[in-house]
């Protein structure tokens, strides 16, 4: 290396480390989802209504609010304890006595991101990807499919962690700042699940309508509704009927037979092996508007190179629709995923090992996965399989880890292989 | 019956054995220092205490020990960081005043003067930290706390014997080692300030932020590697027999082994292991344990590791300039070394 190109090496290296730091970096604040947005194609005034309204029902990262924050907290409209959350908010801070704020900041939002829209800035290097709260969907609860989870499947989340992901275990924080931490999950989701209404009501509106700012409407029709399931979903705890008193080698054979039958048809995802290898072409509910809503750009943007019928209003307007769920898709989303069927051979369960957790798994399904229940829908209904065929599913799936990969399956759907898809 | 040149080299001895002392206790505190303010952001202690230059309301160094002994984890280092970073700051002085004392260079007198304003500009910018609750004063301080390192490793290497030998006889290679040392030291310095990118996400940053810090820092990381086994070869190839070169070669080869596996492993005890591993079982079964021990010593290993191999790089960019002419390279260094002549 000759002299000046080692001086020049020297001024790259130096020049960088001038700035370094330099920037000045505003207080978080919330941002909107701006998939749901470009989906439903929202004007720009629109979205300032929306991020207004938010702002004046839930407030900001450093300061959240809640509706009847001077009513006690079973009377408020959000049901949630302003105490707890300015615990788990704002910037991360402790006293001389111990007592911390800005949990969230400190354990969550490098991941789950201040809007806990699960874009953090370490998301995208993460696999799977952060759970994105504002759906109000979480995969690993004891309830009912559609039901929102209940504290002590949020707690359990958070106490112990989730195996194989990066989702951390917080045994080691005090009973006082998990309860604070999940009370903020809570509201990050009732917060982003009134904006996926708000946004859905803004979308309905015809043209020089406005949105009614009324109590009625806002608290009464838009959030009450989202706070009443989370309120109820003790009520939709699943309940096993007791296990049937079968030999377990019988049982386990039974659950083969579902396994890879028709009726259960589990060897479809999970793979002939059930190394969960199946098939993987679906996506998640959380990755399913992101490729609908790239579906469609590519069809505005086909639409906009062929079609020459288009009216000069219509292509302006259609090109404004392009670059907002263009920069959608290139800021506010992450490259997709297709969903990953468990491989049961390694004996870990993401959702807890009990045999309790698997029946429930199999009963509800996994919420917002292409994992289907198999218990009824409602209560009353008929689901597709009985609670005793459920017990052998898991007692069939608890064996997996044991049974020898050679044994060969007694019965392979004829579209397993990855080449299909 | 003693000649001239031993009974120079004894008064050397007797006037300047202090300095160097100094010297050498101050490199032996800071790294330790820098271990400390490690842990501070790796436990988020960073505002456990709230005021600065006092410590909720009392003197720094009247803060009753009971309380912060027996206090909150987070107070605890937060204020034995303080603490221990006075303690650097007086050895700074001790060092001044053994250099005036002993009569020392104007060359160490100007920079044991460097090194207090260093350590006091240091002291600021962690209390500015604090007042202003700024992340980005963070990254600063934490950046500036391996320069002011390194910058100790610099003034126990100028008060140091070897130094005074000035000029090797055997000159084979130490230009190329000298350039590359330098380079390996910007590059080790780089690689810092992308760790401290990392270390001090602010909180509204995006995917893309940590993503391009990252790439960044691993790209560093290979051409950290490559520079270091390029010095080492080097190094063994020309100057072999001279164990003030390759010893601190050696030892900075061995630290990139332990900073890369570290890196790995801070990797691996923040966000667990990579997916594509997840089809082993030990990987599938992995969970992450929030602010366990493991999870925070790596992390701030990792940091600590750093600072040293910035540190000995310099160092052998120091030893070679020197060895290799009395007058270094560049304009700062001819300045330095004509003071030292």
């Amino acid at each position: 290396m000759n002299r000046v190109a080692f001086f020049r090496f020297v001024l790259c290296c130096v020049s960088p480390l001038l700035f370094a730091g330099c920037g000045k970096y505003d207080p978080p604040q919330f941002s909107l989802n701006m998939v749901a947005i470009a989906k439903q194609q929202l004007p720009f005034d629109q979205q300032q209504e929306v991020s207004n309204i938010l702002d004046g029902m839930f407030g900001t990262p450093d300061k959240p609010f809640v509706l009847g924050q001077g009513k006690s907290i079973a009377d408020s409209e959000t049901g949630l304890d302003p105490k707890k959350l300015a615990v788990a908010a704002g910037p991360v801070r402790s006293d001389e006595f111990g007592r911390e704020t800005g949990l969230y900041r400190r354990h969550c939002g490098h991941c789950h991101g201040t809007t806990g829209d699960g874009l953090g800035p370490t998301a995208m290097l993460l696999n799977p990807y952060p759970r994105d709260y504002r759906p109000g969907k979480f995969k690993f609860k004891a309830t009912e499919r559609a039901a929102k989870p209940t504290r002590a499947d949020l707690e359990l989340i958070v106490r112990h962690g989730v195996q194989g992901t990066a989702m951390p275990a917080f045994g080691l924080l005090p009973d006082a700042q998990v309860d604070a931490l999940v009370e903020y999950v809570k509201y990050l989701s009732i917060r982003g699940q009134v904006e996926l209404r708000l946004i859905d009501a803004m979308a309905e509106l015809g043209q020089d309508e406005k949105l009614q700012l009324t109590r009625a409407n806002l608290v009464d029709e838009i959030l009450k509704p989202i706070v009443e399931s989370w309120n109820t979903a003790n009520e939709s705890i699943i309940k096993p009927e007791d296990k049937p008193d079968v030999e377990l080698a019988t049982s386990i054979d039974k659950g083969r037979e579902l396994f890879y039958g028709t009726k259960g048809n589990c060897a479809k995802c999970h793979g002939p092996s059930a190394l969960g290898d199946g098939q993987t072409s679906d996506y998640d509910d959380w990755t399913k508007p992101v490729t609908e809503l790239a579906s469609d750009l590519r069809g505005e943007e086909e639409r906009l190179r062929t079609d020459t019928d288009l009216s000069n209003e219509d292509r302006v307007a259609l090109k404004m629709h392009v670059a907002l769920a263009s920069q959608a898709l290139k800021a506010d989303s992450l490259p997709p995923r297709t969903a990953q069927p468990r491989n049961l051979r390694q004996g870990i369960y993401r959702g807890g090992r009990r045999p309790v957790d698997l029946y429930r798994r199999i009963y509800a399904g996994i919420n917002g996965m292409p994992m289907p229940a198999v218990g009824p829908a409602s209560p009353g209904a008929k689901g597709t399989m009985e609670p005793d065929e459920i017990w052998s599913l898991v007692d069939y799936v608890l064996s997996l880890p044991y049974e020898s990969i050679s044994q060969p399956p007694h019965h392979q759907p004829a579209t397993l292989s990855k080449a299909n898809f | 019956m003693n000649t001239v040149s031993d009974v120079k080299r004894d008064l050397w001895d007797d006037a300047n054995r202090w300095p160097h002392r100094c010297a050498v206790a101050l490199v032996c505190a800071t790294f330790p220092l820098i271990w400390i303010g490690g842990l501070v952001t790796t436990y988020g202690a960073g505002m456990a205490v709230p005021d600065w230059p006092n410590t909720y309301g009392y003197n720094l160094w009247l803060y009753p020990a009971e309380t912060w002994i027996n206090g909150p984890w987070k107070l605890f280092v937060e204020h034995g960081h303080r603490l221990y970073a006075t303690l650097v700051g007086l050895l700074t002085i001790a060092f001044l005043v053994s250099a005036w004392w002993c009569q020392a260079r104007p060359l160490v007198l100007w920079l044991g003067a460097i090194a207090l304003a260093g350590v006091l500009f240091q002291g600021a910018l962690g209390g500015m930290r604090v007042i202003q609750d700024q992340v980005q004063l963070a990254k600063i301080h934490g950046c500036f706390g391996p320069a002011f390192f390194a910058f100790t490793v610099v003034l126990a290497v100028v008060t140091s014997r070897r130094w005074q030998q000035g000029r090797l006889s055997n000159q084979l290679g130490l230009g190329k080692i000298e350039r590359l040392a330098i380079m390996t030291t910007l590059l080790a310095y780089c690689q810092l300030v992308l760790g401290s990118q990392l270390r001090h996400l602010p909180a509204g940053a995006r995917p893309g932020d940590f993503r391009f810090a990252l790439v960044f820092h691993l790209l560093t990381a290979l051409a950290l590697c490559v520079a270091i086994v390029f010095l080492g070869l080097r190094i063994v190839r020309t100057q072999r027999r001279e164990p003030s070169l390759l010893r601190p070669a050696l030892g900075l080869a061995s630290l990139i082994m332990i900073q890369v596996t570290l890196g790995a492993a801070t990797w691996v005890a923040k966000y667990g292991w990579p997916s594509w591993l997840t089809d082993f079982g030990f990987a599938a079964a992995y969970t992450v344990a929030a602010d366990s021990r493991p999870q925070a010593w790596i992390t701030t290993a990792h940091v600590a590791a750093g600072s040293l191999i910035l540190a000995t790089s310099l160092l052998i960019a120091l030893r070679s300039a020197r060895f290799a002419r009395a007058s270094l390279p560049v304009a700062a260094g001819a300045w330095i070394a004509e003071v030292a002549r």
